[in-house]
């Protein structure tokens, strides 16, 4: 048997009259047209994603405005050029995913889980070839302090993020979520790079990188809750 | 016009709070969407079910639409996600059994032409079943039965030959039976 055969069996088995029971379609009918209102649909996924992109740069900025602009001036050109673009790479790739999820049935630039996990190898490979002060002196306390404060702001981008989003959280939930944890995890991600001063390897590679982490996976069970309820 | 494209305006229609666009738009699209249901091995009343489910959630996510997209992948992704989800919710409580290497089951009144749709693709594992019946079935193009599917255009064509190389044994498995039935 051929393909075309196969082809010609499905089409012709699904051209068949599939009757519908006319009290279902009633039910449908009294679902949906009693609760007819205009809406308004959602702007361009570009112009979504451009929204978000201001979140995610505004944070990490007004974070280090707060707490200080420390860690740019240790940085050397070549180290700060690196990390920004990379960040700035990896934060236009995350609001368009996020922008994606909000749409039923849209293109998916890359899904959030290899989003997630682009972030996390890319900043621990940028984190490796630039810095080479492997002492683990104060790892805990240093470490737990950029932690929270990553996380904090992070917080607050998510929250900003949760107001663009809010309205396209249909179906989805799980995976835009952690679309949007990641990309507020990029934003605490950035805060830390322009204010933490402390360039060892190991703080950088398992703290900062930590709160895209923690972000990402919170921002997921928070959708996968949504879903649920 | 393509249907589409005609889909498109009752959308928009729809959008706009039209009495008269949203029902063209139930009655058109929920005879495809109770079949999409059926082809997945449930029964006429599960089906009946996920279809309410799913007007509810097409229409509380109505304005997540943009005028000129397509519309199946839309309306299949939402589909899809309360499948999805219904399915979760009543796992516990049901087991399933699934019999992917055994013949479709046939119906009695179908075996004189052969084999219906839902028996033909009921021998196919799920994520196979819906890309064959979005591809063949309800005509959408690869993209599009990428995008109601969350998958890549690979992907979709992978799952779409695995799915005829079994089809084409057992569609000639039931040529073969319905031959030696014959007088």
């Amino acid at each position: 048997m051929t393909d075309k055969e196969i082809d010609r069996l499905l089409k012709s088995a699904g051209t068949a009259d599939h009757a519908l029971d006319p009290a279902v379609a009633q039910r449908v009918s009294d679902l949906v047209l009693p609760k007819l209102e205009p809406v308004k649909p959602l702007p361009s996924a570009g112009v979504l994603a451009m929204g978000m992109q201001a979140v995610f740069v505004s944070v990490a900025i007004a974070g280090a405005t707060v707490m200080g602009f420390n860690g740019l001036h240790v940085l050397n050109g070549a180290q700060g050029s690196l990390i920004f673009w990379v960040m700035g790479s990896l934060g236009r790739f995350a609001a368009g995913s996020a922008a994606a999820e909000m749409v039923p049935g849209s293109k998916r630039p890359v899904t959030p889980m290899l989003l997630l996990t682009s972030c996390i190898a890319g900043f621990i490979a940028v984190f490796a070839l630039l810095f080479h002060d492997y002492r683990m002196d104060r790892f805990w306390f240093e470490g737990v302090r950029c932690l929270i404060v990553g996380l904090g702001f992070a917080a607050v981008a998510a929250f900003l993020l949760w107001l663009i989003v809010r309205r396209g959280m249909v179906v989805r939930t799980d995976a835009a979520g952690m679309a949007i944890g990641t990309l507020a995890g990029l934003s605490g991600l950035g805060m830390l790079e322009s204010h933490c001063p402390i360039l060892k390897s190991m703080h950088l590679m398992v703290w900062h990188v930590g709160v895209v982490l923690l972000s990402g996976l919170a921002g997921y069970w928070w959708g996968r809750w949504l879903r649920r309820a | 016009m393509t249907p589409d494209a005609d889909l498109d305006g009752l959308m928009a229609g729809y959008q706009q709070g039209d009495p008269e666009a949203a029902a063209a738009l139930i009655r058109r699209v929920s005879p495809m969407l109770h079949r999409f249901f059926m082809v997945q091995d449930v029964s006429r009343r599960y089906a009946d079910d996920l279809l309410q489910e799913t007007w509810l959630r097409i229409h509380e996510g109505r304005h997540t639409y943009r005028p000129g997209e397509p519309v199946l992948p839309w309306l299949y992704a939402i589909a899809r996600h309360v499948r999805v989800d219904q399915y979760r919710k009543v796992r516990r409580v049901e087991t399933r059994e699934q019999q992917v290497d055994a013949l479709p089951e046939v119906r009695p009144e179908s075996q004189a032409e052969g084999p219906d749709l839902q028996a033909i693709l009921g021998s196919l594992p799920e994520s196979q079943r819906e890309v064959v019946y979005l591809l063949k079935v309800a005509g959408m193009s690869l993209e599009d039965v990428a995008r109601a599917t969350s998958s890549s255009v690979g992907s979709v064509k992978q799952k779409a030959h695995r799915a005829y190389e079994k089809l084409r044994g057992l569609l000639e498995g039931f040529a073969r039976t319905k031959t030696r039935r014959a007088p």
